[in-house]
Parts: C-alpha cells; structure tokens; sequence
C-alpha cells in the first residue's frame, strides 16, 4: 500500500496541518462540528450547576450581539488573539513549538509601556510606532532566547520557551512592583499612559481600536512571509522534513532563530495592542491566558493565518458574551477555559477523523483503479 | 537550625517532583510523552482536597487522586497511543481544560466559602531511632509519608527499568517498537499502559500539594511543577537516578527561595527567587548535551498494514 494517507511513519495531527490537505467542502466544516461538540461538552458541565445550557448559549450570543459596544468588543478582544495564535501557528509551521508566546506578550506589553511612560511628550504619530516597535523587538528577543538555545544548543525548545514564561511573570511583577510602579505607590501597577499613546478607536465610545486592522496586516505578512519568500519555503520545509531539508543544504540553525524572532515579535506586539489599545497602563497578572488560548486559536485555525483570524473572532465572541453570562449568572468564568479545552480537544479528534476519512478513500481510489484494468 | 529547616523542606518539596517524573521517565522510555502532566497535577491536587474533604480521610484523598490521574490519563493515552494524534497539542489541550476543570468544579462541589476550605495536612511521622540522629535526624526522617514513598520509588523504579523483564520491555518499546511488535508484545498496550501508571504517579503528585502539604486547593497551586518534573525526566536522562538528582537541586533552590523569602532578605529582588527555579531548568537544558533519548519519542508507533 502505497497511497498518501497510509504511509507509515506519519503522525496525524502534523500531516494534516502542515502537509496537503482534502478541500472538499466535508473537511471545512469539521473546525465547525469542534465547536459545536465543543459547546455541547462544556454545555453538561453546566447542568451540574442546576443551569440551562441552551438558555446560556442564547444568552451568551444575545449578549455578544446585544449592542454595537459589545460587538465592538469582539474585535477588541480578537485583536491580541490572532497575534498570540500567528505567533503559535508560524512556528508550528516550522514544526516548532513556542508555547512561551505568555511570556513574549509580558514582555511586549511592558516594553510599549515604558516607552509610552519615557516619553508621553512626543505626539501620537511618532510616539504609537515607536511603542509598537518597542514590543515586537522586547517580545521578539524574549522568543529569539528560546530559538537560539535551540539553534546553538539544540535544547529543547518547548521546555526553554515554556519556562521563560515563568521568568516573564517574575519580571513583568518586578517591574511593575519597582521601577515601573505607579506614582501613588498604592498598586502593583504603572500610571495611566499619556493619552498620545492611547490607539485611537475605530468606533468612538468602544474599545474597538485601529490595532485590529494592524493584526490583519500581521497576519497578512505572516501569509506572505510562508508562502511568498524563499524563507518561508524553507520555514515549511523545514517543518516537513528536517532531515530532508538538511539533505538540501538549509541552514536549520537558522530557520530555528528566525522563526522564534519572529513568532516572538508577532506575540509581542499584542502586548502594545493590549496596552496601549486597551488597558492603557500595565496591571499584574493581566490577560493571564493568552498565550495558551493563542494555541488553541492556531489548532483550530489549521495553522492557516486565515484560520487564525477567524478563530481569534470565534473565541472573542465566546469571551465578550461568556464574561456577561458569568457576570450575571452564577456560572464561574472559568467555563471559558473549559470550553477553550473541549473545543481543541474535538478539533484534536476531527483531525483523527479527517485523517480515516482520508485514508479510506485513498484505499478505495486504489482498488477501483485496480477494478477498472 | 537554620540549614536543617532549609534541607528539611527541601527534601518536602523535593516529593511531588520525585513522583511526576518518575512516572515521567516510565512513559518516555516507551516512546510517549505525558504532555497532560501540568493539567494531572493540577486535577490531582483538585482531586485529593475534594475525596479529603469530603471523606475526612487523606488516604480516600490520595486514592482519588490517583484515579483522576488515571481518568486524565486514559483519555490522554486513548487519543495519543490509539488514535495516534500530536501529544504536544493534546496535551496543550488537557492542560487548558484542566486549568478550568479544577475550579469550576470546586465551585459546583463547594460554592464560594468566605473562607478558604482546609483539611488537616499529612502529619510527619519519625522513623524510630533514625529521627533521633543529629541534624539528619529532622532533615530526614521526621518527614511524611509521601515523601519516604516518593524516595523509594526513585531506586525502586530505576530496578524495575534495568533488571526486569518489564523494564526491558518498557526500553525495548521506545527505542525499538518494530522489534517488540514482532516479539508478539502488544506496542500499544504497554504504552498505554505507561501512560496510566503515569497519570496516577501524577495526580498523587499534584496531590501532594493540596493535601499533602498545604491542606487546601487553590487554582495557581502548581504553577508549573508539573512541567518541572517533565524537565526533570530528561535532565536525569530518562533515568530515575538522574531525576531523583535533579530533584534534589530544584527541591534545595525551592526551599531556599522560600525560606529566604521569609526571612526578609532583600539583597535580590523576591522575583527573582521566584523565578529561580524556571531559570536553573533553562540552564540545565541548555547545558544538557549528552542525551539519551528514547528513539521513538514523541512518534505514533503505526504498525505497518500488511
């Protein structure tokens, strides 16, 4: 048996979201059946609490779409979230795994800070870009440590960036305990930034702010970066077959530091983003879940910039009208985290699914063409 | 006094390490990693206050601990060993459900208590004569249970991986799964097997934190350990020695973290002690480059059709 979906060595997961894919219109609404099942499953926990999982949901929809503020809020709330998934997907592309995007938003969000605090004097045209570029650098060398212990160490890139993660909330708190402290001194967090640093909204009265569109042009270079430009060839070819991209004579040490830098400066901006888009100064521990509900944004988005945007609006929807349904019911809010893990636990499964579906007809391609001699 | 309070809780927190990465080190050697581990402790530790409570036994407590992990675990292997899909991304997944499961459900099971539920924590039992020994004494043998266990199953664990027919067949699954396969064994079997005994050595682990040692739950309990464990299996080289080594250091810069945050020290910023031991794991990987690795980790063993 020769046929694709049956050669041995594959594993699953990988084949389908780095190599071809079936684009019959089946396999696109398996992402859709993750969430439904997703849904249903998180749905039960919610009897347990004596709740109405339809009566949630409608309410949760309902609220998500009640208003034009809140609608707006989707996109707010999508904006940090395609930034910490792209930077999970691109490195996943390379077959590499930056489970420490947490820490690079940390780092990201205090470097636009500082910026924006040094300087609140320059005007907004000057003083916005530069506070970007100070969180892509911050988030990017914070993700290069993890790429570079990988390139020159060939240490485990994982447990290196999973761990730095850690180290960032040490510094994230240091900083905003220290150096960076309010000047009242009263909390563990940095004064309200000029207003020159604030992202201007895109709807007036919302939080839906122009960092949205800049997202999109993120995801739009990281689209072009993989399939466009000669690195991103090696990106993924890296990511399909290391040893075969050695044989070609590709510099892996390399593609591992470039992708880390820029996987880290994709988590990294969404620290400006969050900062100067929304929160307007550094509080501890904020958004203490981004970075791994960037991973199950990328799971569920194949790994696709396309995908990501969409799922990033999915889970935005899902937090917007999930923080009001957990304010005004006794539901805890950390349902969201449950239906975050049920849905990626499906899509885990339909990839399972895909993959039989796949080989069974790959296996019947190959006997009706033996039928027909 | 100082130093022997100092060892003595090193050796304490030195427990759950011992037990998440030996059980770690059972599952690598054939060929799966438990990415589920962080998400194990975390529901083990949920586990045991709940069957504690509840029950009013810590040994009902650790039982259902273990069991949880089991329940973790089955799911984790089932999706990993039989439907051969990404361990690093299922695991992901487990993680984040467990990081919710466990509180959403303390709340089903208890509401929101003003204050904080406690269950007596496991008391220290001294070992006759050996207690009365100076500074060894209380640094050693005045400790719990779980801890004089978790001692003994690192060498015990090593015996059973070097000088048995089961260590050998463990071995032989992760370096060689083809060469098992045709000795008639079961390749899926034994990992799915591994990956349970696992997840129970980790619920009892995360378990350790709730029950064995705090007498309460709280959500941000295990911050972590659960992947320094995970660390820990490989720094030692997938050998239970090695961990039990590795432990030692991380239980000692633990220890010293806390105690020299207590005594208000304040030459070096509290973070950064915090932050210790997630930068001694940085180093130590980084440092690491004679590995041994199991040759089919983390690979889907696809038995050949045909």
């Amino acid at each position: 048996m020769s046929a694709p979906g049956t050669k041995k060595t594959a594993s699953g997961t990988i084949r389908t979201l780095v190599g071809e894919r079936d684009n019959s219109l089946w396999t696109a609404l398996f992402p859709l059946w993750s969430v439904l099942l997703g849904l249903a499953a998180g749905g039960l926990l919610m009897l347990l609490l004596d709740h109405n999982p339809l009566k949630i949901y409608g309410d949760l929809v309902s609220y998500a779409f009640r208003d034009i503020y809140n609608i707006a809020d989707i996109f707010a709330k999508a904006t940090p979230l395609i930034l910490t998934g792209l930077a999970f997907a691109f490195a996943f592309r390379a077959s590499l795994f930056n489970i420490g995007a947490q820490g690079q938003f940390y780092l990201g969000a205090v470097a636009a800070a500082a910026c924006a605090l040094a300087f609140p004097q320059l005007p907004s045209i000057v003083l916005l870009p530069l506070c970007a570029l100070a969180a892509a650098v911050a988030g990017s060398l914070w993700g290069g440590f993890a790429g570079f212990c990988k390139a020159r160490f060939n240490a485990n890139e994982f447990l290196v960036s999973m761990m730095s993660t850690y180290v960032a909330v040490a510094v994230l708190d240091f900083l905003v305990r220290g150096p960076l402290r309010e000047a009242k001194g009263e909390y563990p967090q940095t004064d309200v930034l000029a207003e020159s640093a604030w992202i201007p909204s895109v709807i007036p009265g919302t939080r839906f702010h122009w960092g949205f569109f800049l997202a999109l042009a993120v995801a739009l270079i990281a689209w072009i970066i993989l399939w466009k430009t000669t690195l991103g060839f090696r990106i993924r070819a890296v990511g399909r077959n290391r040893r075969a991209a050695r044989f070609a004579g590709m510099n892996e040490q390399r593609i591992f530091l470039a992708v880390f830098l820029i996987s880290g400066a994709f988590a990294g901006l969404a620290g400006f983003m969050e900062v100067n888009g929304v929160q307007r100064m550094v509080v501890q521990g904020f958004n203490p879940l981004l970075g791994s509900e960037g991973i199950g944004i990328a799971i569920l988005g194949n790994a696709h910039p396309v995908g990501v945007v969409l799922s990033a609006l999915l889970f935005g929807a899902l937090k917007v009208g999930g923080i009001l349904v957990t304010q005004t019911s006794t539901i805890p809010s950390s349902i969201i985290a449950i239906l975050e893990g049920f849905v990626m636990l499906f899509v885990v499964l339909s990839y399972w699914l895909q993959h039989r579906i796949a080989a069974a007809r790959a296996r019947r391609r190959a006997s009706e063409g033996g039928d027909s001699r | 006094m100082i130093l022997s309070g100092l060892f003595f809780r090193a050796i304490q927190m030195c427990t759950p390490l011992l037990l998440g990465s030996l059980g770690e080190v059972l599952v690598e050697r054939t060929g799966v990693m438990n990415m589920a581990i962080e998400g194990i402790f975390l529901l083990g530790a949920w586990a045991g206050f709940t069957g504690a409570y509840l029950s009013g036994s810590l040994l009902i407590g650790f039982v259902c601990a273990m069991l949880t992990g089991v329940l973790t675990g089955a799911l984790y292997g089932w999706i990993t060993v039989y439907l051969k899909q990404h361990q690093i991304v299922t695991g992901v997944a487990l993680n984040i459900l467990a990081a919710g499961l466990g509180i959403y459900l303390y709340r089903v099971l208890f509401g929101v208590p003003l204050l904080p539920l406690t269950v007596e924590s496991l008391k220290p039992f001294a070992v006759p004569v050996l207690s009365d020994l100076p500074f060894i004494g209380p640094v050693l043998f005045r400790q719990n249970v779980l801890t004089y266990i978790a001692f003994l199953a690192m060498p015990a664990g090593w015996w059973l991986l070097f000088r048995t027919r089961t260590g050998l067949i463990l071995r032989s699954t992760g370096a060689n799964p083809e060469a098992v396969d045709a000795a008639g064994i079961n390749v899926e079997r034994v990992q799915f097997g591994a990956v349970l005994v696992s997840s129970a050595l980790n619920g009892l682990a995360g378990a350790f934190y709730s029950i064995g040692y705090l007498g309460l739950f709280s959500n941000d309990m295990i911050g972590g350990r659960g992947w320094i464990a995970f660390a820990l299996c490989f720094l030692g080289n997938w050998n239970p020695l090695g961990a039990l080594l590795g432990a030692l250091i991380f239980g000692i810069a633990d220890a010293a973290a806390i105690t020299l945050q207590t005594s208000g020290f304040s030459l070096v910023p509290n973070e950064f002690l915090i932050a210790l031991p997630y930068i001694l794991t940085i180093v130590a990987t980084v440092l690491r480059t004679q590995f041994n690795v199991p040759a089919s980790l983390g690979t889907p063993y696809i038995k050949e059709s045909k």
